[in-house]
């Protein structure tokens, strides 16, 4: 019988770390998106998105914004975490609020967080979410949905690329479910969306990593106009 | 002329460092190329008036006129550039202060042309402080950013919680009439704004960086079919935002759509954004003077008087 050359030695946590990780990249965990679309609704009835093609486009502007923005206070919150710095993380959580137009943008950004936090605390041992979760209780810190994400990822031990594309992922999710549920499109599609778009991740990413929170950009003025059309939408499913 | 130490530190802006090599001509930053303008608006005498003027050129400000007749007592300033546009290597400064319970619009002269550039580029810092009680309009014309042009402007406002401020950029893709290759044409264009109440929070932030690689600039939900756009921010006290937020019908229609625009919800409660994208100037106008509109009728029990036939 020949020698097993292949077989890996186990690092203590390392598989451990990764189903946690895969956990917490759900998209049905219970933070609350199903409730949103991020703003497809909206575009799929201003006739911005119609189709497989314009969908895709949707998704990567949203990602791709999101690295420019979110991402940055992500990045923070997780370098932060990892220094046992509170005072860094309560700094990207109010830098991130202090950008974000639109109530329902806003409403979005507060409810996940803090369901993700009650969520973390509820099914595992986050020292630094107590602390903050307090704090968004007593009004001290608004309690944004990446900061606490980044928060609870650092602390499983992802290094601040792998939790990247956690949060990358989770928007691009949120979105194609919605888009299920909103659109003539199929399973297949939305995989192979999906799929396509996780190749921006690492330029993304680069484009992104050393960037301060003064720094967080946008520049989507259609989809900003959107924002406010949900709003006064009549007829609709999702919360933004 | 030494330069300003805000101007000094947009030097060292991370977009900017590619473009860091002098004109051929006049060198950055040289004396006649920094322009400065600060103008002080005070209550005198039972009205505003501008109290204290300094420019620097090729920015100017002559006198405050008190032209518009639906607002007589609301002294208005024109911004002029005497330099027909923003060169590489120009340096402008602009600080607006009103006073308590004043009142001022600012505007400009004609649409902010930002030139081709083949070496460094143009920045700008503007302050804007708003005192208690106080209005300010300022509201100034397009930006116009040609091929190949580097723009970065810093934009810091100080508002008192029961202070109005109508301030915001209007911006266009190129000069679309001019040339195809216009359209986002340009190399670099970085609009940042903060707002920061008296005592120092800071309560609202955004920057537009559009850089001349961005593949997304074509897609639907940034600006295909459209070469203008505007961001125009309403800070006022919450009660003020509610009444102006119920009144203005947000344009989604999407026959022949010639605009769209909306108003949302700054957070903080900072005020109003008003977003608009529009297939030409005048649809963007449009839009911005219906709010207008209704933000000086709520704010100030004001309207604004009869369009002039060439605006």
């Amino acid at each position: 019988m020949a020698q097993d050359n292949t077989k890996i030695p186990v690092t203590p946590g390392r598989m451990v770390r990764l189903a946690r990780l895969l956990q917490f990249s759900d998209s049905t965990l219970p933070v609350g998106s199903f409730a949103f679309s991020n703003g497809l609704e909206s575009a799929i009835q201003m006739e911005v998105v119609t189709d497989g093609k314009s969908l895709q486009e949707f998704v990567e502007m949203a990602v791709r914004q999101a690295a420019r923005m979110d991402g940055i206070a992500f990045l923070h919150a997780h370098r932060a975490a990892a220094a046992g710095d509170h005072d860094g993380i309560l700094a990207a959580d109010h830098g991130l609020w202090c950008r974000r137009v639109g109530e329902e943008q806003q409403q979005m950004l507060a409810r996940m967080g803090r369901k993700f936090a009650e969520l973390s605390l509820r099914i595992g041992d986050f020292p630094q979410l107590i602390d903050w979760l307090a704090q968004i209780k007593s009004g001290q810190t608004p309690g944004c949905f990446p900061v606490g994400q980044a928060v609870a990822l650092a602390q499983l031990g992802a290094d601040e690329a792998e939790a990247f594309v956690v949060h990358q992922y989770a928007i691009a999710a949120m979105i194609l479910s919605a888009a299920l549920r909103l659109m003539r499109i199929d399973h297949l599609e939305t995989q192979r969306i999906l799929f396509t778009v996780q190749e921006r991740i690492e330029q993304d990413y680069e484009a992104v990593r050393d960037l301060s929170l003064d720094e967080m950009s946008v520049f989507a003025p259609v989809f900003d106009v959107l924002v406010a059309h949900h709003t006064t939408a009549h007829v609709r499913l999702f919360m933004n | 002329m030494p330069l300003h130490e805000n101007l000094g530190q947009m030097d060292d802006a991370r977009e900017l460092r590619s473009y860091q090599d002098q004109p051929a001509q006049m060198r950055a930053a040289a004396h006649g190329k920094i322009g400065e303008l600060r103008l002080g608006f005070a209550m005198r005498n039972g009205r505003t008036e501008l109290c204290d003027l300094y420019r620097v050129a090729p920015l100017l400000v002559q006198q405050a006129l008190y032209w518009d007749e639906a607002m007589p007592e609301l002294p208005i300033c024109s911004i002029i550039s005497v330099g027909g546009g923003i060169l590489q290597g120009d340096r402008y400064k602009i600080d607006i202060t009103v006073g308590e319970g004043a009142c001022a619009l600012v505007n400009s002269q004609s649409a902010n042309r930002v030139h081709r550039m083949d070496a460094n580029y143009a920045s700008q810092h503007q302050t804007v402080h708003v005192e208690a009680g106080a209005y300010l309009e300022y509201l100034p014309d397009f930006t116009i950013p040609y091929r190949g042009s580097r723009f970065i402007n810093q934009t810091e406002l100080v508002v008192a919680e029961d202070a109005t401020v109508l301030y915001g950029e209007m911006m266009m893709t190129g000069r679309k009439h001019h040339h195809t290759d216009e359209r986002f044409g340009l190399d670099l264009l970085s609009m940042a704004v903060s707002v920061h109440r008296p005592d120092g929070k800071k309560i609202f932030s955004e920057k537009i960086l559009i850089e001349n690689d961005d593949p997304t600039v074509d897609f639907a939900s940034v600006m295909k079919g459209f070469d203008a756009f505007a961001n125009i921010m309403c800070l006022t006290p919450p009660d003020v935002a509610a009444r102006i937020q119920s009144r203005f019908e947000g344009q989604f229609e999407t026959e022949e759509a010639r605009a769209f625009a909306g108003v949302s919800r700054l957070p903080n409660s900072a005020g109003l954004m008003l977003r608009v994208v529009g297939v030409e100037t005048y649809d963007v106008r449009k839009q911005v003077r219906r709010f207008w509109t209704i933000v000086r009728e709520e704010a100030r029990g004001r309207t604004l008087p009869k369009e002039f036939l060439w605006s």
